[in-house]
């Protein structure tokens, strides 16, 4: 019993990651209909450069606030080359943006191979040490995974409290709905949208750097599994929809920690992408999207 | 230009004959270029003509592989027989993966499939009996280790290559005439407008299973050339990375451009090979090229270097003297068309209130009302676009409410769109051509041999088309590409194209709606030219002087209730319509 509680709990507070992940693909997917197949890059160079800075002897908040930095304008970077001279939705659509955001990726993972070295390096760590335990009810908690687990939680509720709440987000809402009509509104709709890309580099970053914390290591092909785990979390959550996001991911995390208990580790993957499939056969909007209405 | 089919297959030649003097390693990847070639192709047909997105190709590529590697190593089978059932098998696997694929849309079907692929990935990597798992399935008859032999002789490098260029060949050559076919332009159809696909007679599902089924059967033929290619299988050559590198292939070569294919897989498989002279930079490079590729190249390799595809077989027409073919129309009993109390509800709104109409053959009804009134609503109620929350549709003695956009299309209801929808890389003659579609009667094989049936009969309704352009005055912009036209062209194309369809009731939405007086005249022209075959027309339009020259009744709808059914003189005078229109009753404002 206290070993599935163990279980249970990881899985609850990887599955928080992996909403945080699906959140800010979401993000720019909602604005752009572009999928940023180089996300996952974007978690790993995080990680990476947190870990070479810290290495030239930078303290750990000025470290981390860099590399997260770094994430942002890199999406800027994305939006800029990668995203809207390609964007989706145009007269021809050439989904020209599939072939560049890869590119991005393939770029910035070689370049981590290149000047941090292809092997894994240790992530150090932040947050508590991996040893520190609280007990509760009996089952010892990582302190390191409750930590992962608030801060992911908390900066998904940050978000989805903004986009319901501010001027800014229902600007979010209303370009993700029509570019066109939003800039009718006067809603200057590049500058909403390079303000996603920015917060979604942001939350990319976060993320990275809270899985790098669990896992202890990094290496260059470290991000691409995270976010594809991502985008299942954001489909079975449903397209733009953040508090399934959280559900999805956490469902995510848990199934895979008690698969890989209790089954094989080798079959994790494997199921998460059954469930994937199982649950867009079912519900092609995902479980908590809303289906759109043809209109002739 | 590459299209042209007898430069493309001398381009083929030229390239085998160059190769096989080749060392070793050239060989090896001027083999392995073929089989990305169809690779491509097979993304290509999936993604570019029917549009839907794939990163799971690595599967049946995969399938294809296993299937092919274990047939030769451990059963014999022949190289052919063997390619065959990978084939088969990738196909069966395609067909299955299409009914829960078939479902949902871009993101959603990107990560289904990416999901296939990722499972397919995790079962080789498990399935140690059968793949080897990690360690991988060696000893596959191979032509670089001498080991493969077709029917008794022995295949080296250079006659595998040969083999596999002949392979790529035949499949571009029917592919070319695929795409030219009713098939083809099915795809497209399907892609672009789906209401505009079941409006022709075109099911989506069996169209998009029909392209899951041939895509994975290519894909899974590229696969079963890859094994013996490698002799060596590992999972790690079908893991997602497979996926994405074969959908940039199709993306970098162009869209749905079977040239494009080839630049593509050309580019994809040379580039990082070039790129070894940047050393330990190699990596960067190739990313930072792909990054960038569609800033420089907007319109991928394709639209630099080949024209763009067609997607009619207009040759046709010269090479042989169609014979007519005529779609019996039943004549039956009673009216054409009995809409009986038909209610449409949207979430608490009541579009349309037990309306009830009648029509009979060679008649033209208005449908009139103002905005909102639920003139559009009833068209995509009966067109079967709308399920009606309660009444029938009874359409020459079938209750037809409920049925799919395409059935009731294919029974001979074709209808236009109030924004015009139609397929804008086609050309006009094209889009015109998609209305013949529930009327081809030759099958697959006939349309990509192009045997004379399938081309007789193309031939019947391009001339069908030919008749129907010159009456619409589009004569001369047959050969245009839709989308650069002006507006009112594409609506009357639209219209040309449900004429076309030999249709028993016509329901127009708007025809008339943006047309300059002489475009209205055209069609006019085109609507007397369909008044003559005894068929119904139901026409929705506020033009009230184009109504008056060629309707022989009018029913008026306002807030979904049914207020008026006579001719036009009894409406101008009708006191209900007036204050529908106006809010007060007021006669002689109407009348001026």
């Amino acid at each position: 019993m206290d070993f599935a509680l163990q279980l249970i709990f990881a899985g609850i507070s990887v599955g928080a990651v992996y909403a945080l992940i699906a959140v800010g693909l979401s993000l720019t997917f909602l604005v752009s209909r572009v999928i940023n197949f180089g996300q996952g890059s974007l978690l790993m160079l995080t990680a990476m450069v947190m870990v070479a800075l810290l290495g030239r002897g930078s303290a750990m908040l000025s470290a981390a606030l860099g590399a997260l930095g770094l994430a942002a304008i890199l999406m800027v970077v994305v939006e800029w080359v990668a995203v809207r001279p390609v964007a989706a939705g145009q007269r021809t659509d050439t989904m020209g943006w599939v072939v560049s955001t890869l590119g991005i990726g393939i770029l910035l993972q070689g370049f981590a191979a290149k000047f941090f070295g292809s092997q894994a390096v240790a992530f150090p760590s932040i947050l508590f040490s991996s040893n520190d335990f609280v007990s509760l009810f009996g089952v010892r908690l990582s302190l390191q995974y409750l930590a992962v687990l608030a801060l992911a939680v908390a900066l998904v509720l940050l978000l989805e409290l903004i986009l319901r709440r501010t001027q800014w987000g229902r600007a979010v809402r209303a370009v993700a709905h029509d570019p066109e009509l939003a800039s009718l509104m006067a809603i200057p709709v590049r500058r909403t949208m390079l303000v996603c890309f920015v917060l979604s580099g942001l939350l990319a970053g976060v993320a990275g750097l809270l899985v790098a914390q669990i896992a202890g290591t990094v290496d260059p092909g470290f991000g691409f599994n995270l976010m594809v785990l991502g985008f299942v979390a954001a489909v079975v959550g449903g397209m733009g929809n953040t508090f399934g996001a959280l559900a999805g991911g956490i469902t995510l995390g848990v199934l895979e920690k008690l698969v890989g208990g209790y089954v094989s580790t080798a079959a994790e993957h494997g199921i998460a992408f059954a469930v994937l499939m199982a649950i867009l056969a079912v519900r092609p909007q995902g479980l908590f999207g809303r289906s759109e209405l043809l209109k002739a | 230009m590459l299209s042209r089919p007898w430069l493309a297959l001398l381009a083929a030649l030229a390239f085998g004959v160059a190769m096989s003097f080749g060392s070793g390693s050239a060989l090896q990847v001027a083999t392995f270029f073929l089989i990305n070639v169809l690779l491509a192709h097979s993304v290509n047909l999936l993604t570019g003509y029917a549009g839907q997105i794939s990163l799971g190709h690595a599967g049946f590529f995969g399938v294809g592989a296993y299937a092919c590697a274990l047939l030769t190593r451990d059963y014999g089978l022949p190289l052919p027989l063997a390619l065959a059932a990978a084939m088969a098998l990738a196909s069966v696997v395609g067909y299955l993966l299409s009914f829960p694929a078939g479902r949902v849309k871009e993101f959603y079907l990107a990560m289904m499939t990416l999901g296939f692929g990722m499972i397919f990935y995790e079962v080789a990597k498990e399935w140690t009996a059968l793949t080897g798992g990690m360690m991988g399935l060696s000893g596959v008859p191979s032509p670089s280790l001498r080991t493969l032999a077709v029917f008794g002789m022995a295949v080296g490098p250079v006659a595998y290559l040969w083999i596999v260029l002949a392979i790529v060949v035949v499949v571009t050559v029917l592919l070319h005439n695929l795409i030219r076919s009713h098939f083809g332009r099915a795809y497209c159809a399907v892609h672009v407008s789906e209401l505009a696909a079941g409006s022709v007679g075109i099911s989506e599902a069996a169209t998009k299973r029909s392209a899951y089924t041939l895509s994975a059967a290519l894909a899974g033929l590229a696969g079963g050339c890859y094994a013996p290619l490698v002799a060596y299988l590992g999972p790690d050559s079908f893991a997602l990375s497979r996926s994405v590198e074969a959908l940039a292939m199709t993306i970098i070569g162009g869209l749905g451009s079977l040239p494009g294919q080839v630049l593509g897989a050309a580019l994809l498989t040379y580039l990082p090979e070039r790129l070894q002279i940047f050393a330990e930079y190699q990596f960067m490079a190739y990313g930072a090229i792909l990054a960038v590729f569609f800033l420089v190249l907007p319109k991928g390799l394709a639209g630099m270097f080949a024209a763009p595809p067609r997607f009619a077989k207009t040759h046709a027409v010269v090479s042989l003297e169609p014979t007519p073919i005529r779609v019996p129309h039943s004549s039956g009993e009673g009216p054409l068309l009995r809409v009986e109390n038909i209610t449409m509800n949207f979430a608490g709104l009541r579009a349309l209130d037990e309306v009830s109409l009648q029509l009979e053959r060679g008649r033209v009804l208005a449908l009139v009302g103002p905005n909102g009134s639920g003139k559009s609503t009833l068209i995509n109620v009966i067109s079967g676009v709308y399920r009606p929350s309660a009444g029938r549709v009874v359409f020459k003695g079938e209750d037809i409410a409920g049925r799919k956009a395409h059935e009731v299309s294919r029974r001979g209801i074709i209808r236009t769109f109030q924004d015009p929808r139609n397929i804008l890389h086609f050309t006009v003659r094209e889009n015109v051509l998609l209305g013949a579609h529930r009327l081809y009667r030759h099958g697959f094989l006939g349309a990509v041999c192009n045997s004379r049936a399938a081309l007789r009969e193309e031939a019947v309704f391009l001339r069908r088309v030919d008749e129907m352009l010159d009456l619409g005055g589009l004569a001369e912009l047959g050969d245009r590409v839709l989308g650069e036209l002006p507006y009112g062209t594409q609506r009357l194309a639209e219209v040309a194209r449900a004429a076309v369809s030999d249709p028993e009731l016509i329901l127009l939405d708007e025809p008339a709606a943006g047309l300059s007086d002489a475009e209205l005249e055209k069609l006019a022209a085109m609507i007397r030219r369909l008044r003559e075959r005894d068929l119904g027309i139901v026409l929705v339009e506020h033009h009230m002087d184009f109504l008056n020259d060629v309707v022989d009744g009018v029913v008026v709808l306002d807030s979904g209730k049914l207020i008026y059914r006579g001719d036009m003189d009894g409406m101008r005078r009708d006191p209900e319509v007036t204050a529908a229109y106006l809010g007060v009753a007021d006669e002689e404002s109407v009348r001026a």
